[in-house]
């Protein structure tokens, strides 16, 4: 019964980024003054799955952490408590700890205790801060009603659990501590300290509350549904905090009104919705007969599954549903205490969790696959374009002797092939949203810090491009932005001696464009001061002239270690940064242009390839190699004339393109191979664009143009200098794909040692 | 009791056969653990990759994947270099990467016990004892046993990246 849940952690770790993604955008979108319940409920509802994952998985920090966020958002959601600023901005802190925790759980960074604390500490005091306030009327309907069956309003509670190995120690006391805030405390077993299986509580609890006040933090502290609360008023009759909303207990019409009870997705349902919710997850079916099963449940660690064996039919329907959780349901009711306790909560939380996913989002249905195993698919398609390639070339060397039928046949499976590739690499595509969503965040904090009023515009975030490229473009994106908000965007009262708005706006705008995709970052700041660069540029030494036109000139702040901010703030200033993003965009094999205009704005246009996978290249011959160009880089192609080339200092020449010079690269002389020609006139001067500076690149021929299917060389191999890669060509040979940045410097420096 | 079981064990060890595969290098045998060949085939001419050593004769397409071809009979001068329809290239699967050595001819798959395998003598050849797991005779042929995978991994083949540096 020994499950690995180490499998399962990976898909923990991407839900939980999820809910923390969910939650942060929830919260960002939220109306402080009219906060919208469901958006509150939606906020608890992410937090908490958070929560029960965490603890199912032993991510105790995690759990805790999401623990104290989620009495305050209950607080707040059941109206206890009104939403304020401040809150917010401690809710979305909690989210940056958790964030953390997640990375060093994943083996990214460590998370900083230090933090932790502090943000848990300033969630409690949030929540503790008002205790004393009278709950607003609707907020909890329970303990009216258990003034109306108690008459003197408290009550006594007999709480019963055994912690879960995690909670040992520090919870308990935690918990204990908890209750007591609620009135008075008795405890009345306790068990022997050195008992390893963690032994049995029993408690009791005099309270003016309603239980379900305090049932989540029993149920947090406690092994898997190895607890009970019993109202020693009315006995058997709500023992399962769980199930108090089922029919015939008595908190269900207390319940069935206030649509937030316990747990978001059992509350709202009213006495039928729940039998019939049974039904459909087996789980539920035995609530409407709980009465006796209960009285012994509560002293079994596996309480919540005794009633199970009495509909066993519907728990196996569920277990089929569900694949890999099939096998957990039923046993555990039989077994006796398993050595870790964490491996059941699986059977519990996961099947919970889907039901709250399910019912959120019926419509938006979605598996989870690998990346690896779309990756490998990708790779097959690629492998059949490269066969019907030579399929067809193979057909067309026949001529007349192929018969019409396979030529047709070929025609056929040529345009299935391409479909094929085409919906392949769509499933890698990911709509640029989830890099978008991390902006407003981004915007909101600087702004604040900044003291600037920004308001962030998004368009186009259904864009979709690769994910690999999604997830490299984050951190350049983020820079610009950071960017605009610090350089573009003036303080309110310069913007108003402007006469602009006081409120300056950023858009963050993406489309696509022929076979790439753009993504514009613009402000309405104050652009880009073309003097003031030229100035600095002078000052470093940089090689300018006035003649330059805007273009080169705005490229200059590209340059490492430029900076014309008068001022280093801790947000950018220090002239690093727009060289790695031009850097990281180009390693994406993607360029970045600015435009400016002084005191209207700044616009940076980011043009991306749609995918790493495919290229559009041109062919090229050298001696009996075939080598791949990328297309991005090529400028135009020419026949040198004889008087065109000259010879600098022994090897260095360039070439006269038009009345300017351009340093040659000669292909077969760097890579060591025979050119089939004699002298520059017979080849080809191929014109790229490396990095703003125009090089001549010499080879034999040029072939035609293709699009290649990237593939690694480094999987196999190692790093080649002046390969980037390599594909394979329609005649099942492997073709090198040129590197063209680097072999511009590896020419760069060629010149400079000949110089 | 102990002592015995013990014994026991060694020599289910020594009596527990591996599976090599044998193939010759000019005049000399040599034997790899077969569990490393993924495949055998013939010779393809590959694409050469610029700047690279002599040995390393390029890349070719194995189904879509891009595998490094190395000639272990220039690295070790060994035999004649030449490449005829019989040249066989093995495909090694070592340390999660696709690697083809080429060789004069593949030999046959032999057993060979722990206990045929007896420890090479320290000689300085072209071949690095380090490599060589130890020496084996089989009907009057001897076979160097090869760590392959500690040969094609080592920076002397410049094959990987971390090893070249």
């Amino acid at each position: 019964m020994s499950i690995d849940m180490s499998q399962f952690y990976q898909v923990f770790f991407e839900e939980s980024e999820e809910h923390l993604a969910t939650m942060e955008s929830l919260l960002l979108g939220l109306d402080v003054d009219h906060p919208d319940l469901e958006q509150l409920n939606a906020i608890f509802r992410a937090a908490h799955s958070i929560k029960g994952s965490a603890g199912t998985f032993g991510f105790t920090d995690l759990a805790e952490t999401t623990h104290i966020l989620e009495n305050l958002l209950d607080r707040i959601r059941k109206s206890e408590l009104r939403l304020r600023a401040d809150m917010v901005d401690a809710f979305l802190q909690a989210g940056d700890v958790l964030r953390g925790m997640l990375d060093a759980h994943q083996g990214r960074g460590a998370a900083d205790p230090a933090a932790v604390a502090a943000v848990c500490e300033r969630l409690r005091h949030l929540s503790d801060g008002d205790r004393g306030l009278p709950s607003a009327p609707v907020a909890v309907a329970a303990p009216v009603l258990a003034e109306q069956s108690g008459g003197a309003g408290q009550r006594w509670f007999a709480i019963d659990f055994v912690p879960a190995a995690a909670a040992l120690g520090r919870g308990i006391d935690n918990l204990l501590d908890e209750l007591r805030g609620f009135g008075t405390l008795e405890v009345v077993d306790r068990p022997l300290p050195d008992d390893p299986a963690g032994g049995r509580w029993h408690l009791r609890l005099l309270t003016d509350r309603a239980q379900e006040s305090f049932v989540d933090q029993v149920d947090f502290v406690a092994e898997a549904g190895a607890w009970r609360i019993a109202d020693e008023a009315t006995e058997a009759g709500e023992a399962f905090g769980f199930f108090e909303d089922s029919p015939g207990a008595p908190a269900a019409l207390a319940s069935a009104d206030d649509g937030d009870g316990a747990y978001g997705f059992f509350a709202p349902l009213a006495e039928s919705a729940v039998a019939e919710e049974g039904d459909g997850f087996g789980f539920f079916a035995p609530l409407p007969t709980p009465a006796e099963a209960p009285a012994t449940a509560g002293d079994e660690a596996y309480g919540f599954f005794e009633p199970l064996p009495a509909t066993a039919a519907p728990v196996v329907e569920e277990g089929e549903g569900y694949g890999f959780f099939a096998p957990l349901p039923v046993p555990p009711a039989a077994e006796p205490l398993p050595a870790r306790p964490v491996e059941v909560p699986v059977a519990i939380d996961k099947p919970a969790a889907r039901v709250a996913k399910g019912a959120a989002a019926a419509t938006d249905s979605s598996i989870r696959v690998s990346v690896e195993k779309v990756d490998q698919l990708i790779n097959l398609v690629g492998e059949l374009v490269i066969t019907q390639a030579m399929l067809l070339q193979s057909a067309a060397q026949m001529l007349d002797a192929a018969p019409e039928r396979l030529l047709n046949g070929l025609t056929q499976l040529e345009r299935n092939t391409r479909d094929l590739q085409e919906s392949v690499m769509s499933i890698r595509m990911m709509p640029i949203s989830f890099v978008f969503s991390r902006f407003p965040r981004v915007v909101r904090d600087l702004s604040a810090k900044l003291g600037k009023q920004v308001e962030l515009k998004t368009m186009g975030e259904t864009t979709e491009l690769d994910k690999s490229l999604i997830e490299r473009i984050a951190d350049p994106l983020t820079h610009l932005i950071r960017n605009s908000l610090d350089h573009g965007i003036e303080a309110p009262e310069k913007r108003v001696a402007a006469g602009k708005s006081p409120t300056g706006t950023i858009t963050l705008k993406a489309y696509h464009q022929g076979g790439n995709i753009v993504i514009e970052v613009g402000d309405d700041g104050a652009g880009l001061p073309r003097e003031k660069i030229l100035q600095k540029a002078r000052e470093r030494g940089l090689p300018v002239s006035e003649q330059m036109s805007d273009q080169e000139v705005f490229n200059l702040i590209f340059e490492a270690g430029f900076s014309t901010a008068e001022q280093i703030t801790d947000v950018s200033g220090r002239g690093v940064g727009m060289d790695v993003v031009r850097r990281n965009i180009q390693s994406m094999g993607g360029r970045v242009e600015i435009d400016s205009m002084y005191g209207i704005g700044t616009r940076m246009t980011v043009r991306l390839p749609l995918t790493l996978a495919i290229l559009d290249g041109m062919s090229v011959a050298v001696g009996d190699q075939i080598y791949i160009l990328p297309l991005s880089y090529v400028l135009e192609s020419l026949q040198p004339m004889a008087g065109d080339i000259k010879t600098l200092t022994n090897q260095a020449r360039v070439v006269q393109v038009r009345g300017e010079y351009l340093p040659v690269v000669v292909l077969h002389e760097m890579f060591g191979l025979k050119s089939a020609w004699n002298d520059f006139m017979q080849g080809i001067m191929v014109v790229l664009d490396a990095d703003g500076a125009r090089v001549a690149l010499f080879v034999d021929a040029l072939l035609g143009q293709h699009q290649v299917v990237i593939k690694s060389l480094e999987a196999n191999y190692r790093k080649v200098p002046g390969i980037s890669g390599a594909t394979i060509m329609g005649d099942g040979h492997v073709a090198l794909i040129l590197d063209v940045s680097a072999i511009a410097g590896m020419a760069r420096n060629h010149t400079q040692k000949a110089g | 009791m102990e002592p015995m079981t013990q014994a026991g064990a060694t020599a289910e060890d020594d009596l527990l056969a591996s599976e090599y595969l044998t193939f010759t290098l000019g005049s000399e045998e040599y034997a790899i653990d077969i569990l490393k060949v993924q495949e055998i085939r013939g010779y393809e001419v590959p694409t050469l990759i610029a700047n690279a050593p002599p040995f390393i004769k390029g890349v070719i397409n194995l189904r879509g994947i891009i595998v490094p071809i190395v000639d272990l009979r220039i690295k070790f001068n060994l035999g004649k270099v030449e490449y005829t329809p019989f040249t066989v290239v093995i495909i090694l699967n070592i340390a999660g990467r696709v690697i083809g050595a080429v060789v004069d001819s593949v030999s046959d798959v032999l057993s060979l016990t722990a206990a045929q395998i007896r420890p090479a003598p320290d000689f300085s050849g072209t071949f690095d004892t380090k490599y060589i797991l130890g020496l084996a005779s089989v009907e009057q042929r001897m076979l160097i046993v090869t760590d392959i995978e500690r040969l094609m991994t080592s920076a002397d083949m410049a094959l990987i990246d971390a090893a070249a540096d």
